[in-house]
């Protein structure tokens, strides 16, 4: 008994053993990415454990002390709370809007592109500024821009164009979130539809003039079929973020325009006490409900 | 899926060159004077932000609360008076918030791509089962935004009495740089021809000296790009950043910048200034970037 797993023990021990090259690569290959797997299994699988625990529980002040179980309270307060309903809401406008909003711009700007001319690239780099330039400087530089009393852009639809009572705040909607985002994101998509959109070859479009093709036609029959797949992708990536994003609107408008993101945040850490069992409920709603989303999409909408 | 989809786009933008055309000579007038019409509005829609964002830092107080905003100053109005403000202040260690961003980018970069950019080889050029988990996990990744586990990794610098410490943002930033770094330079490897690693085998090195010696110096470029990303995701980053850190000497930009609008009496003036002083490296980087701009981008951003 003892030395047949002494010989089980021997014949798995990494140090008593000549190897096939095959084998030293798998053990290396599994050597130089342990770490990461490691790393990023403590930091995404762990977190993501421990913040369903998380939901069960109050979690105290005190950080000496241990969360106290509280089974399913957070979520009856949580189905309950007008305010989340409001935030889940506000999420799926603002995400569907801005996801549209985004992949449409970038597909028209990736369009105009197609041909090469004279400034193209510096051209491409200016539209590209928006989403690479810091989100800390462009949320406040668009929220100074939007000022009520001294901004720009409320003097020329006040003064200028007459649309615009004084004293409202046009920065504070959802309309306004959603057009900072799709300024912010369309050069993703831009970036990512415009490599498609060049590489469709111009054979096609000629050979659709001989035969009589209209510029809609040519657009309805050859772009966009060649394009799907890269907008659906566009369309998914943006999806997520969009549903997820944090960041982007609560640099912008803090709390004015409520979505889950901003939700998580304030309640677990902009509410005096903070409620961090109750957040940790609404981010493991947030995970359903987008794989949810991502899932159905996936299978009934891309087909794939 | 994702993957596949992202590095075909960026393998037809590798072949953009040949399909490049010059706008056709024979187009009308008319639809090339409507094609340049709405280029500039693009253009302008794009830039107009950060041609304000740079007027409004470089004029003083008096211009920017005028009855009538305008666009365009005189140049004698132009003045450094926000940038001096914003240096020299005070109550608001602006100085301190920069080296602070840059100290923690800088490290936390580093280390990330020092796990990374083994795993990266290893997924994309070692054969064994279950490699595939791997190179998927890192999708998964995508689904997972900061502000879904902010409460836990919270909890967990709690636990880890990390809260307030430099230590506590470096150690975030970095398990975040990782999934980046295994995205990019996993793509990167692949692209590495065989013929030139089994060379080195037949040579007589392991596979360990083959990467170290001959892989890892032809893959330096892109190295020093995943770096750079990295560099920014930190830079940029601002959720943990502000749950993480209390002390205003240790705020990061992002943060340093949310407070300065308590601080100032010219608050767009200064707050515009510092937004150009943030911006600024992002640009140079970028410019550096230019040829690893599709792969880089499409990561997307952390939050």
């Amino acid at each position: 008994m003892s030395t047949s797993i002494r010989r089980w023990v021997t014949s798995w021990s990494v140090f008593d053993r000549e190897y096939t090259i095959e084998q030293k690569e798998t053990l290396l290959g599994y050597g130089l990415i342990l770490p990461s797997i490691l790393l990023v299994g403590a930091s995404l699988i762990y977190p993501v454990a421990y913040n369903v625990y998380l939901s069960f529980t109050e979690v105290p002040l005190d950080p000496t002390e241990s969360p106290e179980w509280v089974g399913l309270a957070n979520y009856e307060a949580l189905l309950t709370d007008p305010e989340f309903w409001q935030a889940a809401q506000n999420t799926l406008v603002f995400t569907f809007f801005s996801d549209v909003g985004a992949t449409a711009l970038g597909l028209g700007v990736a369009l105009l592109f197609r041909n090469k001319f004279r400034g193209d690239g510096v051209m491409r780099g200016l539209v590209l500024l928006p989403y690479i330039a810091p989100l800390i400087a462009v949320a406040f530089t668009w929220r100074w821009l939007l000022q009520p009393t001294y901004g720009i852009v409320p003097h020329l639809l006040q003064d200028v164009l007459g649309i615009y009572s004084p004293g409202e705040n046009i920065r504070q909607t959802m309309e306004m979130v959603i057009i900072f985002d799709t300024w912010r994101y369309f050069p993703f998509a831009f970036l990512l539809i415009l490599a498609r959109v060049r590489s469709i070859p111009e054979e096609l479009y000629e050979a659709a003039k001989i035969d009589g093709a209209g510029r809609f036609a040519r657009f309805k029959d050859i772009t966009l079929p060649e394009l799907k797949f890269v907008l659906a992708a566009v369309f998914l990536l943006r999806w997520i973020w969009n549903f997820n994003v944090f960041t982007d609107v609560w640099l912008f408008v803090g709390n004015n325009v409520p979505i889950l993101g901003t939700f998580v945040y304030v309640k677990g850490f902009n509410t005096i006490p903070p409620n961090q069992g109750f957040a940790a409920a609404v981010a493991n709603l947030m995970v359903i409900a987008l794989f949810a989303l991502v899932l159905v999409y996936v299978r009934y909408i891309l087909d794939w | 899926m994702i993957l596949k989809l992202i590095t075909s786009a960026t393998e037809a933008l590798g072949g953009l060159s040949r399909r490049f055309r010059r706008q056709s000579i024979e187009a009308p007038l008319w639809e090339r004077a409507l094609f340049y019409l709405t280029l500039g509005v693009v253009g302008f829609v794009s830039v107009f932000p950060f041609y304000y964002m740079g007027v409004t830092s470089l004029v003083p107080e008096s211009w920017l609360y005028s009855r009538v905003p305008q666009a365009i100053p005189a140049l004698a109005d132009l003045t450094l008076e926000n940038y001096e403000a914003l240096f020299g202040a005070e109550s608001v260690p602006f100085v301190q918030y920069f080296l602070n961003s840059l100290f923690i980018g800088t490290v936390s970069a580093a280390l990330g791509l020092a796990f990374s950019i083994f795993g990266a080889y290893s997924f994309a050029r070692l054969e064994y089962p279950g490699r595939w988990v791997f190179s998927r996990g890192v999708l998964v990744n995508y689904m997972f935004a900061g502000i879904l586990l902010v409460i836990p990794i919270f909890q967990i610098i709690v636990w880890a009495k990390l809260v307030n410490t430099r230590l506590g943002i470096i150690v975030t930033h970095f398990i975040f740089v990782i999934p980046l770094g295994l995205y990019l330079l996993g793509n990167y490897f692949r692209s590495v021809p065989r013929e030139i690693e089994e060379a080195g085998l037949m040579d007589g090195y392991s596979r360990l000296e083959v990467i170290v010696r001959i892989t890892l110096p032809m893959s330096k470029p892109a190295i020093v790009a995943t770096y750079m990303y990295a560099f920014l995701l930190s830079w940029n980053e601002y959720l943990y950043a502000s749950v993480i850190l209390r002390d205003q000497s240790l705020y990061t930009l992002p943060i340093g910048i949310e407070q300065l609008q308590y601080a100032f009496q010219n608050v767009w003036g200064d707050v515009m200034a510092a937004s150009v002083v943030t911006t600024i490296p992002v640009l140079l980087i970028f410019l550096y970037l230019q040829k690893y701009l599709v792969e880089g981008l499409s990561f997307g951003n952390m939050d």
